[in-house]
């Protein structure tokens, strides 16, 4: 995208100066709105049961998996409740998933003094062929067995299972729906390029000397200071920059201090505080020129359970004084210019990932959208607040582009659904490892990764 | 010498800077002077990679830029990037030049790039916070944003570099405020006054340490500038006001606010002279106190990088507002009132050091601060 509109000016800067360079306004932000409302969390009171976020979870999907069910199966499927089953009747049920999985790490295993089990160290992924599935709904469950792939679904999903009871109590499946794509949104993009950066992983307060002049690379590019003029007015396009999360490094975790004695921890301060400090730099660079959109991740100063909650502004207050920098919960919901993105800083997709067969990380996020929840393994694997009166994670509209930070490695996709959606998805890389950004066109929803590289002992890429 | 150490130093466009050094290199090699000199170069362009068009952004020596250049498919753009007698062995040099020279401009660090981006501009903080009595409230002011905040100091505000710091500073303030008033002994008449400083409560000041440290000095010059008489512990009481400024300038954020400042804290010193009599309060100075005092702790904090002793931030740290002048007793008690301000800062690492260079003078402090609650 840039590299063509660019070429015609690619050389200009290698010559004398010139007279009075140009300067590009940034294309103005137009229809912006945040939409990420029902993942704010007001007040917190956690003492309440997980068990309600399952309970509205079910309430909340069964409506369009019945129609789903009766679209694939015919309209006169009888649709029974666990409790009304009869043995040897096709009939359609609609619940949620369990997996019964021997290897996933469990606390109450940890703490039994009687097993002295040392800890499950922790696996790339936990599944095992022994697993079983199991279908809840509000009052009972069931075991499936037959025409469902055990190893590919995770502990919380939303299905509609065909099939029928089997004498000793199991449910042998014929078929199997999830929820499918959610209804489309309207499409009113851009008619000009539009650009929005997304980018993942910096992973401050770790780096090296080559991945930190990669950081700076990015910053000018987008700030328009590197490249000749042809670049720079491409650059000019990007109308966003959307930083999905690990902004700092799993270095700055490291929690040895709280174990040590205080007089030798005295003068240490957490590795955060400095990698916050190089964030708020960059992020002041980065906001005097577009606006950007902050998600936390993994490992940034905010809470562990998802929704995490936008980075407090204390943290960074160099930045903060500009209005272009909005600080924004993961997960992140927005219309940009008539396009709406949705996306996350990836612990929903990797949490799947270690949980499911499913190795390609498009694969899963394009998974989750048919599934119709971002994260269904929330309350289990994956910390979540106990909701009880809704479930903020269903999916109720089918965004434009569907994003998740930190993936290993750069992937994109567009997904044509029935009803006409249109959806980009895209799987941001981390930048720490791979110096690897997405663009997105808003105008036609295509995507280009940028890679920043400098020299080093290795001379190659 | 990065293309972008040279805009700034230079002041000129990025792009200008760039053709200024390919024009440098060329020269240089024409006439052959025999010193030899290393250029990298920046190139961007499409590659094909793993199935897909990717867009590369590199910089490679100069060696390497044939091989690059061949390797992408359509180039972006070429430019110098540096220029160097050594050979580099990797880019960190080139990274940290940049780094320097970035942190020393922070403010504008978009001055000379090619896009201006008509949003970003500053926040201004609405002053409101509180701003009691301005003969009341002086202890608040701690805080940066009170500054921005500050009645008096209207001038002030209208300075454009302080709006970033007064912005931020105000938000402070506005909590500032609402914890000065439940610190009844910070109450310390700020004589220094600056009122709309006071506002800005001594409180959200020691919270604002943090954010004060990032302000640097010129924030705390503000906010010393309005009230801190007291200061003086860091240093130079006796500094004029106008010299405490200029050192408050100093700080590497604002350059352009000293004269703004300087100013400013000419007035506000006035201000404070006239209200000598409440310098009994001086404990309620604190929250002058408390700029100067985050002000110092904000040396402290960014003099962390560079040097580990937390004393030596103290001293070094001119906090203009000590200009204020020689309330030594203010200070104190601003101290102690700092002090536990700062415990309240949210940054542990930091507190822990705030808490160590305060130590020392916390002494002092309570007992004035004691007295001035007394008195």
């Amino acid at each position: 995208m840039f590299s063509e509109q660019a070429a015609p000016t690619a050389q200009g800067l290698l010559a004398p100066p010139s007279g009075e360079p140009p300067t590009f306004p940034r294309v103005a932000v137009e229809g912006y709105s945040d939409l990420s409302q029902p993942f704010r969390l007001g007040e917190r009171s956690f003492s309440r049961q997980y068990a309600h976020v399952y309970a509205v979870r079910l309430a909340g999907m069964r409506p369009r998996l019945e129609r789903r069910a009766r679209g694939r199966w015919g309209n006169d499927i009888a649709l029974r409740r666990l409790s009304e089953l009869q043995e040897g009747e096709k009939c359609c049920v609609v619940g949620t998933l369990f997996k019964a999985m021997q290897l996933q790490p469990s606390i109450l295993q940890e703490i039994s003094e009687e097993h002295n089990l040392v800890p499950q160290p922790p696996l790339p992924k936990y599944i095992q062929p022994s697993d079983e599935l199991m279908l809840e709904d509000e009052l009972q469950r069931i075991k499936l067995e037959g025409a469902i792939d055990v190893q590919r679904l995770v502990t919380g999903t939303i299905v509609a299972v065909y099939g029928c009871e089997q004498e000793d109590g199991r449910f042998l499946v014929e078929d199997h729906c999830l929820a499918d794509l959610p209804p489309p949104l309207p499409w009113s993009g851009p008619s000009s390029d539009r650009f929005v950066l997304l980018a993942s992983g910096l992973g401050l307060g770790s780096m090296s000397g080559e991945a930190l002049l990669s950081t700076q690379l990015l910053v000018d590019v987008v700030t328009g200071q590197l490249g000749a003029e042809g670049e720079q007015s491409c650059a000019a396009h990007i109308t966003r920059v959307i930083l999905a999360g690990n902004l700092l490094s799993q270095n700055t975790q490291s929690r040895d201090t709280i174990n040590k004695a205080k007089y030798l921890t005295k003068k240490t301060q957490a590795a955060s505080v400095e990698a916050v400090k190089m964030l708020d730099e960059i992020l002041l660079q980065l906001c005097t020129s577009v606006p950007v959109d902050v998600m936390p991740g993994e490992f940034d100063p905010t809470n562990y359970t998802l929704p995490q909650q936008p980075l407090h502004r204390c943290m960074l207050p160099l930045a903060s004084a500009y209005a272009t920098l909005r600080l924004v919960t993961n997960p992140y919901q927005a219309s940009l210019d008539g396009v709406r993105f949705l996306g996350t800083s990836g612990q929903n997709i990797s949490d799947i990932f270690k949980y499911s067969s499913m190795d390609d990380y498009l694969e899963i996020l394009e998974w989750t959208l048919l599934a119709g929840h971002i994260s269904p393994t929330a309350p289990d694997t994956l910390g979540c607040y106990p909701f009880y009166k809704s479930d903020p994670f269903i999916l109720t509209e089918c965004p434009h582009i569907y994003f998740c930070g930190n993936a290993p490695r750069f992937q994109s996709k567009l997904l044509q659904g029935k009803e006409g959606q249109r959806v980009l998805l895209v799987t941001v890389p981390d930048f720490s490892a791979t110096q690897t950004a997405c663009l997105v066109n808003l105008r036609d929803l295509s995507c280009q990764p940028i890679t920043f590289s400098s020299f080093g002992a290795d001379s190659e890429d | 010498v990065t293309y972008k150490w040279l805009s700034y130093t230079l002041g000129v466009h990025v792009n200008q800077a760039k053709q200024m050094l390919y024009d440098y290199v060329e020269r240089k090699r024409r006439e052959n002077s025999g010193a030899q000199l290393h250029v990298t170069y920046l190139v961007a362009g499409n590659l094909l990679q793993n199935g897909h068009v990717c867009h590369k952004v590199a910089v490679v020596r100069e060696d390497k830029l044939e091989a690059m250049k061949s390797k992408l498919s359509t180039i972006a753009s070429v430019h110098v990037y540096s220029i160097h007698k050594a050979l580099l062995k990797d880019s960190s040099p080139l990274y940290n030049t940049d780094y320097d020279i970035v942190k020393a401009n922070l403010q504008h660090c978009s001055k000379f790039s090619a896009i201006h981006c008509s949003a970003a501009v500053p926040r201004t903080l609405p002053e409101a916070p509180r701003a009691p009595a301005p003969a009341q409230s002086p202890p608040r002011q701690r805080d940066p944003d009170a500054a921005s905040t500050v009645n008096g100091h209207g001038p002030r505000a209208a300075r454009p570099p302080p709006q970033q710091h007064k912005g931020i500073m105000g938000m402070f303030a506005a909590k500032a405020a609402a914890k000065a008033q439940d610190t009844a002994k910070e109450a310390k008449a700020e004589a220094r006054e600056t009122p709309g400083v006071s506002a800005a409560s001594s409180k959200p000041l020691t919270k604002n340490s943090i954010m004060n440290n990032f302000f640097g000095k010129a924030a705390m010059n503000k906010l010393k500038a309005n009230s801190v008489p007291e200061q003086p512990k860091e240093e130079k009481e006796v500094v004029k006001p106008s010299v405490a400024v200029a050192e408050a300038e100093s700080s590497p954020n604002t350059v352009a606010e000293k004269p703004g400042k300087k100013a400013e804290s000419a007035r506000i010193q006035q201000k404070d002279k006239k209200s000598k009599t409440k310098r009994a309060d001086r404990s309620d100075d604190e929250e002058e106190r408390d700029p100067e005092n985050i002000k110092k702790k904000r040396k402290r904090i960014k003099q962390l990088v560079s040097d580990s002793s937390d004393e030596e931030d103290v001293p070094p740290s001119p906090t203009p507002e000590e200009e204020r002048a020689p309330s030594p007793a203010p200070e104190p008690a601003l101290k102690t009132e700092l002090e536990p301000a700062s415990t309240e800062v949210s940054a542990g690492g930091r507190k822990r050091k705030r808490k160590r260079v305060l130590k020392s003078k916390m002494f002092i402090d309570e007992e004035e601060g004691c007295m001035g609650k007394a008195g």
